[in-house]
């Protein structure tokens, strides 16, 4: 049965018809055409379909849609919308925190998500925070190195971290 | 070292990859696309009897179903190379016997992948049922052949010592050790599960893929649709790593056959359980090992025996046991026997994965040399250091400089080994709750193929008006940076910067011939072809400088994107391009050719300490250490991440990751809550280095990282498991219950 989802997606209200059964990552990727958000698993155990919604993270691929009305999404095109990137694109960049990138939209999101939540995050509560998010190039050194450099330039310029 | 060579430099396409603007293949829709559905067979071993879709018939939206009657019968070998490669065929597009849980049987076609799937519910497939055969040993000596003429033990590869010295000198030692070790299929797991997009139109075939092979792919696809090869392209968009698990022909075919019969693009995306029972696997293994061996710990020589669970199709069977076979002989010194056989199951199809064959060689073996080293009241490292290769010992065709001693050496070091021995023994007898040990491996792996078969590349660079160049190589950076070295090493000859080359996806109808990607050939074997593709790139820039200018040649040199005559700037690459254009009425543009001549070997020592918690059993990794001869340094934030990732893989081997199956051959880690892969939480701190001596034959004395980077991982944990609980184990993955069951014996 389709019915009518009304939410605001990276800033923008959408109206959108869908499956009452349809997954958010689905929507987002054939609706809307929001290609950034990929399916890794299915299951909500690899974080590659990562989004924030109302502020926090969730796997996209286990939201069901229809529970999305008048919510504040965002994913990872929010980021650059404006043409510029964000700190955490770039130091995604300059650290090679990425290699087949099919991981990192999920991975950027739940690095910002979790500075936004912890702007001292020590490097156990970094690592914690990226937990749900599995990459099988990197062994994850180069992105905890990625959000640590955002810890350290963006919120803490004094250099203050809780370590 | 130079002044890009050695650097930190991050990946080509970070941009698009951070921005999730990169796209993949399953985010591709051509216009009038239709989506493909596989039917896979829900029993082990069998034949179809009949298949009712009658039903999915009469879904609206469904377009038609097709099965084994509606594809080519013809036999082809999925792991095929280069055309005229002569590997035993043994699959179908779709099949009418059934030879594991997931083999194809057919394909429903649909307007939405929502129709496709509600469809596939509605089909029932009746069967002929037999027994299936899933261990290689059983597989091995069954009656029952899993393929009509073709033994399950495909083939048997020996080679090193004599196998009568062998025999004699382990008689003639002090002490016969043996081991016996099972280890288990495991999966390649990239993120990005597999997905394709045939597009048949005017007698055209294109097909986009996530494949690491696209000219192989093209040529099974010319040999299975009877296609001339210029009518079939074969395109890799971004690649969502592969591992090797996608060097094989998996979906393509049926998507190409199906969009053959609708006349429509089909689009075909597996599922994650699909990708794990449905693609390509790493082979599980039986090694029995024995050794003779002197009371001072010399090994007199070594039989070593492994039997590859290769699954249900030939497929890389013998490749990878052949691949395996000269690898433990370009680490180990003395007399050593490798006999091998791959053989054939009712399981998954194993194929390529990272390392193809050397982990599981130097799991055996490392594992083996620790238990004697701990009967015999040895430190293992210096047991094992007494026999391995030496620097420049060996043959020079296929070794070339090994610093695996150097590796070993400098580890030893950096991990503190020694001190680290005696804090553990403190912490131990204080400590009830925990105990730690300290494990220690080595492995090798090689660079490039040759002389197994050719090796070659062919590589094109144009110069463009405005000093920007276009570069086309048919390298399939699957996120590993390949195409990110070779622009470094172009970069670094001809005084540019990586974003001043540009490079395409690769695409068969565009990019001039090679191999796929395997074997760790990117940097030592296209990377050198990037080298003289620079060279000869610089040589027409200045051959073009000295008609602007009427200088001699001999004393131009290139700096900054610009030609100097010795201090003298004479002119940027912009002008170099269009005085060519308009006075010499040519683009700048060099193709050239570039063969191995010389397989290489790149080795790895790693270290590592756990702890473990003896009311749980729980394994924890504290601290890791690795070094390897990868030969220079090309790109030093790269070679890391490759190296930091092999490790991600290889503690997954060692402590969590398997595939195994019930009694039907049904596989019970399906999907990722079952099939752990370490995670962020779980990962040690992980300190690397690499010997630099560098060697022949790659550029500027570069070989490999990627593959080597896995093998030594596994062993090393588990001798640090043995360690910590004074036991020895060969249990791969070694699991918490069985930790508990070890210490409570």
């Amino acid at each position: 049965m389709k019915i009518q989802l009304n939410t605001t997606i990276n800033d923008l209200l959408v109206s959108v018809e869908i499956e009452q059964d349809a997954r958010l990552l689905d929507v987002l990727r054939d609706n809307l055409g929001l290609l950034g958000t990929k399916e890794g698993c299915g299951v909500g155990e690899c974080g590659a379909c990562t989004v924030i919604i109302n502020g926090k993270t969730a796997n996209s691929c286990i939201t069901l849609a229809a529970s999305m009305e008048d919510c504040d999404i965002k994913t990872i095109e929010y980021l650059s919308k404006d043409g510029e990137l964000h700190p955490m694109q770039e130091s995604f960049i300059d650290n090679s925190a990425l290699q087949c990138g099919f991981c990192t939209p999920g991975f950027v999101l739940s690095g910002i998500s979790l500075l936004e939540r912890n702007p001292k995050a020590t490097t156990e509560e970094i690592k914690e925070g990226l937990s749900g998010n599995i990459c099988r190039c990197t062994g994850y050194e180069q992105i905890i190195k990625a959000v640590e450099d955002v810890r350290d330039k963006k919120y803490n310029k004094d250099g203050a971290s809780n370590e | 070292m130079g002044r890009i060579i050695g650097s930190k430099t991050p990946i080509d396409d970070a941009l698009a990859k951070a921005t999730g603007e990169a796209i993949y293949t399953g985010d591709m829709k051509l216009a009038n696309m239709c989506y493909g559905k596989l039917i896979l067979s829900t029993i082990a071993f069998g034949k179809v009897k009949s298949i009712d879709y009658s039903e999915a018939l009469k879904i609206d939206g469904v377009i038609d179903v097709l099965t084994y009657k509606d594809f080519p019968s013809d036999k082809y070998n999925s792991a095929l190379r280069f055309k005229d490669h002569g590997i035993i065929k043994s699959e179908t597009v779709v099949s009418e016997t059934v030879r594991f849980v997931g083999d194809r049987i057919g394909v429903v076609l649909a307007e939405t992948l929502e129709i496709a799937e509600k469809a596939l519910k509605t089909i029932s497939v009746e069967y002929e049922e037999y027994t299936p055969i899933l261990d290689e040993e059983e597989a091995a000596v069954s009656a029952t052949n899993i393929h009509e003429g073709i033994s399950n033990k495909v083939a048997t590869i020996a080679t090193g010592a004599d196998a009568d010295k062998v025999a004699e000198l382990i008689k003639s030692a002090d002490l016969i050790f043996e081991d016996k070790i099972k280890i288990p299929m495991v999966n390649q797991l990239s993120i990005e599960t597999f997905s394709v997009i045939g597009d048949y139109r005017a007698k055209k075939l294109t097909i986009y893929a996530t494949t690491q092979n696209t000219f192989a792919i093209r040529v099974l696809a010319s040999d299975v649709y009877k296609m001339p090869l210029n009518k079939v392209v074969v395109i890799q968009p971004t690649l969502g790593g592969a591992f090797g698990g996608k060097l094989e022909a998996v979906t393509e075919l049926v998507a190409a056959g199906a969009s053959i019969k609708v006349k429509r693009p089909v689009k075909i995306v597996l599922s994650r359980k699909e990708s794990m029972i449905a693609s390509r696997t790493r082979n599980g293994a039986t090694i029995e090992v024995k050794s003779g061996v002197n009371k001072d710990g010399t090994i007199l020589a070594t039989d070593f025996r492994i039997l590859t669970n290769t699954g249900a199709y030939v497929g890389s069977a013998v490749n990878v046991i052949g691949a395996m076979s000269h690898k433990l002989l370009k680490a180990y010194k003395y007399p050593l026997r490798y006999t091998g056989s791959p053989v054939m199951t009712n399981t998954p199809i194993a194929g390529a994965m990272r390392g193809y064959g050397s982990p599981q060689a130097f799991i055996g073996m490392n594992l083996h040399i620790n238990r004697i080293a701990n009967e015999l009241g040895m430190d293992p490292i210096e047991m094992t250091m007494k026999h391995l290769v030496d620097k420049n010992e060996v043959d020079l065709l296929t070794f070339g400089n090994p610093e695996l001693k150097a590796c070993v050496v400098r580890g030893q070091e950096m991990f503190a080994w020694d001190s680290k021995k005696k804090e553990i023994e403190e912490f131990n007898n204080k400590n009830k709750d925990f105990t730690r040990g300290i494990g220690f491996g080595i492995g090798a792996h090689g660079a490039g193929v040759y002389p197994a078969h050719q090796d070659c590349i062919n590589l094109l660079l144009r110069l463009n008006e405005d000093g920007s160049f276009n570069y086309w190589s048919a390298s399939h950076d699957m996120g590993n940076g390949s195409l990110t070295a070779q622009k470094m090493i172009i970069s670094e000859i001809i005084t540019t910067e990586v974003a001043d080359i540009e490079s395409t996806e690769v695409n068969t109808e565009t990019c001039p011939w090679n191999l796929g990607d395997y074997a760790s050939r990117g940097v030592f074997v296209e990377g050198e072809g990037a080298l003289k593709l620079a060279l000869a790139m610089k040589e027409a820039i200045l051959d073009v400088a000295v008609l602007k200018h009427k200088v001699n040649k001999e004393a131009l040199t290139l700096k900054d994107k610009h030609v100097y005559l010795g201090n003298k700037l004479l002119c940027n690459f912009s002008e170099i391009a269009m005085y060519a254009q308009k006075e010499l009425q040519k683009e700048i543009s060099v193709l050239i050719d570039h063969h191995s001549i010389a397989g290489r070997t790149s080795y790895g020592a790693h270290f590592a300490e756990v702890e473990i918690d003896k009311s749980s059993g729980s394994v924890k990794v504290l601290d890791y250490v690795a070094v390897h001869d990868s030969g220079t340094v090309i790109n030093r934030m790269g070679i890391e991440g490759q190296l930091e990732g092999g490790i991600q893989m290889g503690l997954g081997y060692a402590l969590s990751e398997k595939m195994t199956f019930d009694e039907k051959g049904y596989l019970l880690e399906n999907n990722l809550k079952k099939y752990h892969l370490f995670n962020s939480t779980e990962m040690p701190k992980i300190r690397t280095d690499f010997i630099e001596t560098g060697d022949n034959g790659g550029p500027f004395g570069a070989k490999s990282i990627s593959e080597c980077a896995v093998v030594p991982v596994a062993p090393t944990i588990i001798n640090a498991v043995a360690n910590a609980i004074g036991k020895h184990t060969t249990s791969i993955p070694i699991s918490k219950e069985e930790v508990l069951n070890i210490i409570n014996k």
